[in-house]
């Protein structure tokens, strides 16, 4: 396994997803006394494409490691960042890389990653309670933070109608709840 | 993974509660005469909707604050990684000097985590007697963190830009002195902890995670250089002091030549690591450079700025217990943030406990538990299940750390 | 202060409803021999029907709040209870989050409240030192 340039790590993505790909970018920093660089890429690809740039990221990184999925919510898409990094073990060579997808609200629906990656279970368990994902092929389908009685339909990452708002318990003193 | 449905158990919600502390978590296991077959991972009792708070009621500098609570032992690696991010968003640079005194509370973090793990994992195994002694060693450490930081547990130090209060000249002898404490007895730690028979039999060739597996289920920290994985950010990635000090990520191979990946190779990594704190802080005290220690001093000019920025960022570090991570994003003209995220190690080595326990014995189950050094700790009581009898029984905390020190005393003799 | 009622020592339950671990790790640096409660007696105990003081920290999440109530209800009489941290009281720094129900004194009696985040080992020697006082004049009032 050979340490690409992010330059050129762009590049195999976009001659491997073709039209699919969507946008990329590079973030670079110098970082205390000896000014070693900090790097980190960003890249954007449609949902159809995912499994695919998935499977390319593990082609330049046998077993990459899956930080986090993180997701947001926008009004009328949900963007899902899976946080990679590549290149561990090596001195000063390891790069953040997130990746990109949108999902539109009224077909929320995400495949899973936990056949290539294992590891990615407990992650995606959580988008699926807080954000109202669902992802499908999920091998284990149960709740992970959030307790059973939980009301359904009630997700705490989104910021509409569907957020927690009305399950804030209000200390007993206060006329009524804060904005 | 679920219990197996053909044997037609069920299980009881177990209590949070473990007389030496720590978070609630269940665990249901599935025996097989006195194996273990099967473990369940039940957590949640501990959400209090953190990233909830930080996006709709906190803005961005009280954040530093709730993130210091996510966890009361890894307490400087939280808000390291969230400022980090919060920089990268808005493009802030602290100055060098912020970095270094940064990186020396890191490690002072990091000492005093590992010998807190160190005098647990002795109290799992039946060594009340070292438990003490090396929680009375661990008070010299506190003892420094007060008098540099002005607290014992949450220290707040660290600013969006930079850090709160300065480490001067007039402090370093001070520091110094405690740092050579603990040199002249880590050689004592090391044969208490590495060379006593007892504790060998109990770990060595328990709770073993093998190299492929601490690939395949992204395994941070300790417990992955334990299992020959040499996963370190510090040694990684460039961020902060640490890019300009060459850490190397410590595996077991150091000090045995082998790598197992046991209870006995996990002690290892993080007595060593111990070592190399020591010498991380002397150098920084060593070439700690001049000059200021924040970027931007006046809070309000510092929040403004905050309130008109836009772009996310994303910042790792290296907690006691392996890789934290923050994603924040910023929107302009919104006070509080507009995404947070947090990731915390024990979350990704939660994966990791079914095949750590699997194949063990049920006496084993304190002590390869608390080999990940997690954040969330042991139940109270455990749901056991024997598959061939069809019989349910239940073991409180009690009677877990009592079979443990049966275990211990049948071994001695 | 003499012991009438109290023959031995306090007994102590510790109970976690969600809280940081910052208040768990300061109860325990009371037992160990910097600060050196066992000294009295003092000791940790495994099962709530063994003891005498119930010791709860953190801000009690949603899952935590029935086994608060069973476990209070299992500790035999004359008891104290014993709050410590500030996430008990108000909520700290989570007050008003979804998954909390509200301070430990909405849901079970508290006898002596310990303020700080976390609180300092020698705050928790003299809550129980108060908690103490209290008991024996509650197990007096019932004898006499």
């Amino acid at each position: 396994m050979e340490i690409l340039s992010p330059e050129k790590i762009i590049g195999s993505f976009k001659a491997a997803l073709g039209g699919d790909f969507i946008d990329s970018k590079i973030y670079q920093k110098e970082v205390a006394v000896k000014k070693n660089i900090f790097t980190s890429i960003w890249i954007h690809v449609k949902r159809e494409a995912f499994r695919k740039a998935v499977e390319h990221i593990c082609e330049l990184q046998n077993c990459p490691h899956l930080s986090i999925i993180s997701s947001s919510d926008r009004g009328n898409d949900v963007e899902l960042i899976y946080h990679f990094t590549i290149y561990y073990g090596h001195h000063l060579q390891e790069l953040s890389l997130g990746l990109r997808v949108n999902v539109p609200k009224n077909d929320l629906k995400i495949p899973t990653i936990t056949d290539i990656i294992p590891g990615a279970l407990f992650t995606e368990r959580e988008t699926q309670e807080m954000m109202g994902m669902e992802v499908v092929g999920i091998p284990d389908n149960r709740r992970l933070f959030l307790p059973d009685d939980f009301p359904e339909g009630i997700y705490p990452w989104r910021k509409d109608e569907t957020g927690p708002e009305d399950l804030l318990r209000v200390l007993p003193g206060r006329q009524q709840k804060w904005q | 993974m679920a219990v197996s449905k053909g044997t037609e158990k069920y299980t009881i919600p177990v209590g949070p509660i473990h007389p030496a502390l720590k978070e609630p978590i269940r665990l249901d296991l599935g025996i097989d005469g006195e194996e273990i077959v099967d473990v369940d991972v039940i957590v949640g009792q501990v959400h209090r909707g953190i990233e909830w708070l930080g996006m709709n009621r906190n803005n961005a500098i009280q954040n530093i604050y709730l993130a210091e609570r996510v966890c009361g032992i890894c307490n400087i690696c939280h808000p390291f990684a969230y400022v980090m991010a919060v920089e990268q968003a808005a493009g802030i640079t602290p100055p060098e000097r912020a970095e270094y005194i940064r990186v020396i509370t890191a490690e002072m973090e990091r000492i005093h985590s590992h010998l807190l793990w160190a005098g647990i994992a002795a109290h799992e195994i039946g060594f009340d007697t070292v438990f003490y002694l090396v929680w009375r060693v661990r008070e010299e450490i506190m003892d420094l963190i007060e008098y540099v930081t002005g607290n014992r547990v949450t220290k707040a130090m660290f600013q969006i830009g930079g850090v709160r209060r300065d480490i001067t000249e007039e402090q370093f002898p001070r520091i110094r002195k405690s740092l050579d404490y603990y040199k002249s007895i880590f050689n004592q730690l090391k044969t208490v902890f590495l060379d006593d028979r007892t504790i060998r039999m109990r770990t060595k060739n328990v709770g073993i995670l093998e190299t492929e597996d601490a690939l395949k289920l992204l395994v941070v920290g300790p417990t992955a250089r334990a299992s020959g994985v040499p996963k370190d950010v510090r040694q990684d990635q460039a961020y902060s002091a640490y890019a300009d000090l060459d850490i190397k990520a410590i595996t077991p191979d150091v000090l045995t030549g082998a790598v197992i990946g046991d209870v006995y190779d996990r002690i290892i990594v993080r007595l060593l690591e111990v070592k190399q704190s020591i010498e991380i802080i002397e150098r920084c005290l060593a070439e700690m450079p001049p000059g200021s220690i924040l970027a931007e001093p006046k809070i309000a000019k510092l929040l403004n700025a905050l309130k008109k920025t836009e772009g996310e960022g994303v910042g790792r570090a290296e907690a006691p217990r392996g890789e934290v991570i923050h994603y924040v994003r910023l929107e302009a003209g919104r006070e509080t943030l507009a995404i947070w995220k947090i990731r915390a190690p024990t979350y990704t080595n939660l994966m990791a406990i079914p095949i750590i326990l699997k194949g063990g014995q049920i006496a084993d189950v304190p002590i390869a538990f608390a080999s990940i050094d997690p954040c969330m700790s042991c139940t109270n009581r455990v749901v056991v299940v024997d598959q061939k009898r069809n019989k349910k029984s239940l073991l409180t905390n009690k009677d877990l750390h009592e079979l443990s020190i049966e275990k211990t005393r049948k071994l001695k003799c | 202060m003499s012991l009438k009622a109290f023959k031995r020592a306090l007994w102590v339950y510790h109970l976690n409803t969600g809280s940081c671990n910052g208040c768990d790790i300061e109860i325990l640096a009371v037992l160990t021999p910097r600060y050196d409660v066992e000294r009295f007696g003092i000791v940790l105990v495994g099962s709530p029907r063994h003891a005498d003081v119930l010791l709860v920290t953190g801000p009690v999440s949603r899952q935590m709040a029935p086994r608060l109530k069973r476990v209070y209800e299992q500790v035999p009489d004359p008891k104290v209870v014993l709050q410590v941290g500030s996430c008990g009281m108000e909520g700290g720094v989570f007050y008003e989050s979804y998954n909390l129900v509200g301070p430990v004194d909405q849901i079970i009696p508290v006898d002596v409240y310990v303020p700080g985040c976390p609180p300092r080992p020698e705050a928790i020697i003299e809550a129980v030192v108060k908690a103490w006082v209290k008991l024996e004049r509650a197990a007096e009032q019932r004898i006499a």
